[in-house]
């Protein structure tokens, strides 16, 4: 016989209790990894698609607001404010590239898609891309389009296939490498020609640019909002402008997370209470037989402590799952277009396991510090119930 | 003097708050020789038990103190108070209160962690002590799976489990039929033979005559018979 075996013991025996009490504690765990999992990878989701946009500068409709700035990272549709003057205007400034955007929403094979009018040679030098498959556009004013690798998987299309929109019909010449951005759930035509079908004859959304010294990125930043009626925002703002959007969303997340294990502590403290009462005889016994009040104390609080070591481990597993399928479902719902066609696996990070073991382990056994304290308190006499 | 292994001076014990209080024991002086089988009778209410749990340990005196071996068990704290529990007081109570979710072995091992025997040793230790009490087919039964007098023969070799030179019984045969009376008898005079002090607290006044020193105890006083 060991304390060990004692305590275990102790805690398999009431079998029902024990199963809802882990579950608790899985559950609180398990929405505490998911969450920081789904955040953690949706946070470099974000900072990787920032990366991969290839630009050092956004121009942008002046007045735009903080929240459809996202709309830059995540490739959705953006008000076609900005007139092309403006564009062949910052465009003659010197020491930058610039390209052009005018993005448009149209049901392609009956779900809602993005589409992105470019300049072909352009955006094409810009972005580096390469193809998959098929061909690239050859004339600025091509009536075909051209796909990413995920939208061509998601939806199912290939080289040739004819699509739909508002009306006319395009042949999708080509398929885009992997580009490891939004690109590549992305749909692309020439920008006159999504001006033509969409009725935005003289009108982009945004603009991508690439300063060539970033020591003069200021003196850059005035001489464009002097050509056009826009304004700007570098990649560092963007991003920083996104990320804390996220990181208040994490916030509102991790706040239902500490619910859930502020109820975990509630059932733990609630079971290790009722033990305390039902083993009171108990307590007496071991008392009259020499064990001493620190040892009461220490194995109390060791039983609830096993109870945050399984859940922790059982939270782990089972928030680790939640937040893969959770990811996959997002990813082919496309309900957030940040993780839309890219890869959310739940990563298995070390300091994740261990945070979330540390916080189980010292949430479950600070649950049981007063339920171990009240049984340490009791004297042989009372606790057997004499007199 | 020197020859008593327990020893009370003035030990009295009042229970209740300051508005209701009940005088359990007024001034106990009593000597127990080491050795010796002693009985302490009296009728339920009059302080026995409480005067037990005072030698034994498992409760603080109002007033006096209480010598185990010379020790002043009122000077200690709880921790050397467990500490004497463990090693030098056994302890045999009415409804045998074992642990219910552990074997008869396991019952006898868990008072051996409290002491000071060696954890290798607690196996071996655990087999003379169930051969001792008659017990050694029942290591593995469960409270639950073994009669009254079984019950309380496992409760008797978990109180010699430490090897302790003082028994304290509280009405062991209280809860018994007659047959599993005469068994537990038996062991308790067995074990006396091997030169353990042994105490009972009864009202059974036949097993009280097999003692070789009796005390009453009457409304909280201590009477030699």
């Amino acid at each position: 016989m060991n304390t060990f075996k004692l305590i275990t013991r102790n805690l398999f025996r009431k079998k029902f209790r024990f199963l809802f009490t882990l579950l608790g504690i899985t559950i609180g765990m398990a929405s505490f990894v998911a969450l920081f999992s789904l955040s953690g990878s949706m946070r470099a989701e974000v900072t990787r698609q920032s990366h991969a946009m290839g630009a050092n500068l956004m121009v942008m409709p002046d007045g735009i607001c903080v929240f459809n700035q996202i709309a830059l990272l995540t490739g959705e549709r953006v008000s076609e404010t900005i007139q092309i003057e403006d564009f062949y205007a910052i465009r003659a400034l010197e020491g930058l590239s610039v390209i052009p955007h005018l993005t448009q929403t149209a049901a392609v094979r009956d779900r809602e898609t993005v589409i992105n009018g470019i300049l072909p040679q352009e955006t094409w030098d810009f972005r580096n891309w390469r193809m998959l498959a098929g061909e690239y556009f050859s004339a600025r004013d091509e009536h075909a389009v051209i796909i990413g690798s995920n939208f061509a998987q998601m939806r199912d299309l290939g080289v040739g296939d004819e699509v739909t929109i508002r009306g006319s019909e395009f042949t999708i010449i080509g398929i885009l490498a992997v580009t490891h951005s939004n690109d590549d759930s992305a749909m692309f035509m020439p920008l006159s020609t999504a001006q033509t079908i969409f009725g935005r004859e003289g009108l982009i959304s945004y603009m991508s640019v690439v300063v060539d010294d970033l020591s003069r990125m200021d003196e850059h930043i005035a001489a464009i909002i002097e050509a056009g009626t826009v304004q700007t925002s570098t990649d560092e703002q963007l991003l920083s402008s996104v990320l804390a959007i996220i990181g208040s969303v994490n916030i509102t997340l991790q706040v239902v997370a500490a619910v859930a294990l502020v109820a975990a502590a509630f059932g733990t403290i609630n079971t290790m209470m009722t033990a305390v009462y039902e083993r009171r005889r108990e307590i007496g016994i071991l008392r009259a037989i020499g064990c001493k009040r620190r040892t009461i104390f220490k194995n109390f609080l060791l039983e609830s402590g096993l109870y945050g070591l399984f859940g922790g481990v059982l939270g782990i597993i089972v928030g680790l799952a939640a937040a893969f399928f959770a990811g996959d479902f997002i990813s082919r719902i496309g309900a957030n277009e940040l993780m839309k066609g890219v890869t959310t696996e739940a990563t298995l990070d070390i300091n994740l396991v261990l945070a979330t073991i540390g916080v189980s382990l010292v949430l479950s056994m600070f649950s049981g510090f007063i339920p171990a304290f009240k049984a340490s308190k009791l004297t042989p006499t009372e606790a057997m119930g004499y007199e | 003097m020197n020859n008593s292994i327990i020893r009370t001076e003035n030990l009295e014990k009042i229970y209740g708050n300051s508005s209701v209080k009940t005088h359990a024991l007024k001034g106990i002086n009593l000597e127990i020789p080491r050795g010796s089988f002693s009985c302490i009778i009296g009728k339920s209410g009059h302080g026995k038990s409480t005067l037990m749990h005072l030698i034994g340990g498992l409760d603080k005196p109002s007033g006096g103190s209480v010598f185990i071996d010379g020790i002043n068990l009122s000077a200690l704290n709880d921790n050397k108070l467990s500490e004497i529990r463990a090693e030098k007081i056994g302890f045999v109570f009415q409804f045998f209160n074992l642990l219910k979710n552990l074997t008869a072995a396991e019952n006898i091992q868990t008072a051996m962690m409290f002491g000071k025997i060696p954890t290798k040793e607690h196996a071996k230790k655990t087999d003379e002590l169930l051969q001792l009490v008659g017990l050694s087919d029942k290591a593995n039964a469960k409270p639950g799976e073994m009669s009254g007098g079984q019950q309380q023969r496992v409760s008797i070799a978990r109180a010699l489990a430490n090897n302790p030179d003082i028994l304290l019984m509280d009405e062991p045969t209280g809860n018994l039929d007659s047959e599993s009376e005469e068994e537990v008898l038996e062991q308790i005079l067995k074990i006396h033979k091997t030169g353990k002090t042994v105490v009972i607290v009864t009202h059974n006044k036949e097993l009280a005559q097999k003692a070789e020193i009796i005390f009453e105890v009457k409304d909280g006083k201590l009477f030699s018979i």
